[in-house]
């Protein structure tokens, strides 16, 4: 395909200044967010039941270090069909509809308006401002298919895809300098835009999920299963063999 | 008196870098913190920008260790001055309130933390330490086991009832701290070390058991490890010299003991000492103050 010589002023006055616009916009997104947000409150129940889970868990994994008694007094604190945690412990759910409880609402409503607003406005006022020629070329070859998504308000029909507009090099910057806000504003920042999109598709994060019942339950029929098969079984034999090879002193 | 900086040529950037590894690691040597923090602070509080409040809080609470209240308070005004409605802070109040032994006062104060915010730990944390201060241990045992139930992952906690169990004889519960500790960190050597030493007091033949297989795991954990080899040495001899054994069973035990003494004479050797039987007797019986007891050797 033909190689196209871009005027160097689009690299000065369209490059340069996307990349500098969407990391400012950026920042600004990341200190606006510190501002508006809020303090999540932790409810006390909450805490206390992700360290209950978290214990049961470990007992599944490292009970082997314990001794059979104190492994089967655990599990059976927990298992018990009558008197066992999981068994007798149900917690009331109030199932938190998104739509009503006021606080979740304002936390959709103040990340949609952070992180999707900027992005939509500075996208089109790029698409407007940035339009009717070519801004660069993607290093690999891409497929036709490509073509109106990238070049956009370019109407050319033997144009190869890999030149792109300015929007998509919008939209390059926007994924791209996520290490660049982790150098400069640390880890955890807001403005790392993708990461925001993950958490919304993993869904239930970090906090209780919603119905600790089910959580419960699951963890329950995980610790049914797990048999105590004692790591220190020969431990004295296998200490005198590792000393054989190496020298203790 | 001449400066930290000018005894040992050191600049303030060294300094600052001890401090961040002692409080990193956790060290308690108070009086050096003391000595080399109040410098840092007195001379280069600007060059050290926001790293300063947690020096402060590090130094405030040194200086409560070494009963030096001015810098405390120096400290705490600085801290209140920034940080005016943090709880962070408060706990630091409490914490000197508790040094000045005004037990009431710091307990108010905890309290308005807990209501305020009722998962805060530290707050609990130090409440309990306040029962512990004035030598109501069983109170404190009940506030602790009380505040386990609602926070079962917090390890400090663990430790901490293990070591008032102990004191308290009570070593069937010492010993299920013990397992908590040791299920939620099964690398740490020293928490099966002391796990196989509570069961070693505990005395009787199925606990002698445990406490030298526990011995060994943490000899495999670490192998320089000295008081669990002796502890090897000893559990095995104890239950060899048991007349309730099986031949067998006895047989496998005088073979760790003997395996473990060979490692100890090596051990001394390489040190460039040998021990004689007599000494390693006196070795016995003076390393062990706390938990030795003469109850065990009758099982």
């Amino acid at each position: 395909m033909a190689h196209l010589l871009l005027d160097s002023s689009i690299r000065l006055w369209v490059v340069l200044p996307i990349v500098f616009i969407t990391f400012f916009v950026g920042v600004l997104r990341h200190y606006i967010t510190q501002l508006i947000h809020n303090d999540k409150k932790v409810d006390l129940q909450q805490v206390s039941d992700s360290q209950v889970l978290l214990r049961s868990r470990i007992l599944r994994e490292n009970g082997k270090y314990l001794p059979k008694q104190s492994f089967a007094m655990r599990k059976h604190y927990f298992n018990n069909p009558e008197t066992g945690f999981f068994k007798k412990v149900k917690r009331k759910v109030i199932p938190k509809n998104p739509m009503t409880d006021p606080s979740t609402l304002m936390d959709m409503m103040k990340g949609n308006l952070t992180n999707v607003l900027p992005m939509i406005l500075i996208g089109g006022w790029i698409n407007w401002a940035f339009s009717g020629f070519v801004t660069t070329k993607v290093p690999f070859p891409l497929t036709l298919r490509f073509k109106p998504m990238l070049q956009r308000g370019i109407e050319l029909i033997s144009l190869d895809a890999s030149w792109v507009s300015s929007a998509s090099w919008y939209f390059l910057n926007v994924f791209g300098l996520r290490s660049m806000y982790t150098l400069i504003l640390g880890q955890d920042n807001a403005a790392d835009q993708s990461r925001i999109m993950q958490d919304q598709m993993t869904g239930a994060a970090m906090a209780m999920p919603p119905d600790p019942n089910k959580a419960f339950k699951s963890e329950w029929e995980s610790l049914e299963i797990v048999e105590h098969k004692w790591a220190l079984e020969n431990v004295e034999e296998e200490l005198m063999q590792l000393q054989y090879k190496t020298t203790l002193f | 008196m001449s400066s930290i900086s000018e005894l040992y040529d050191v600049c303030w950037e060294e300094m600052r870098d001890k401090l961040r590894k002692w409080r990193e690691e956790n060290y308690r040597n108070s009086e050096q913190i003391v000595d080399v923090g109040e410098e840092l602070i007195n001379e280069h509080a600007s060059k050290l920008g926001d790293d300063v409040w947690i020096i402060y809080e590090q130094v405030m609470i040194a200086a409560l260790d070494c009963s030096r209240d001015d810098l405390a308070w120096s400290c705490l005004q600085e801290l209140k001055r920034q940080f005016p409605d943090s709880h962070r802070v408060k706990r630091l109040a409490g914490m000197r309130l508790e040094a000045l032994e005004r037990y009431e006062d710091a307990n108010k104060l905890y309290d308005s933390i807990l209501q305020d915010d009722p998962t805060n730990t530290a707050a609990r944390k130090r409440k309990i330490s306040i029962l512990q201060a004035q030598g109501k241990s069983s109170e404190a045992i009940r506030e602790l086991n009380e505040y386990l139930e609602q926070f079962v992952g917090d390890q400090e906690a663990w430790h901490e009832l293990s070591e008032l169990y102990i004191n308290e004889h009570d070593y069937a519960k010492a010993a299920f701290c013990l397992e908590e500790l040791m299920m939620t960190n099964p690398h740490n050597h020293l928490y099966c070390e002391q796990y196989a030493e509570v069961k070693y007091t505990q005395g009787g033949l199925e606990n002698l058991e445990l406490a030298r297989k526990y011995f060994a795991q943490a000899l495999k954990l670490n192998n320089r490890n000295m008081r669990a080899l002796f502890g090897l040495y000893m559990s095995a001899s104890h239950i060899a010299a048991s007349p309730k054994v099986s031949a067998k069973v006895k047989k496998d035990n005088v073979k760790y003991a003997a395996w473990a003494t060979s490692q100890i004479s090596r051990a001394y050797q390489v040190r460039g000492c040998l021990p004689t039987s007599v000494g390693l007797h006196t070795i016995q019986v003076t390393f062990w103050p706390r938990l030795m007891s003469s109850n065990n050797c009758s099982n």
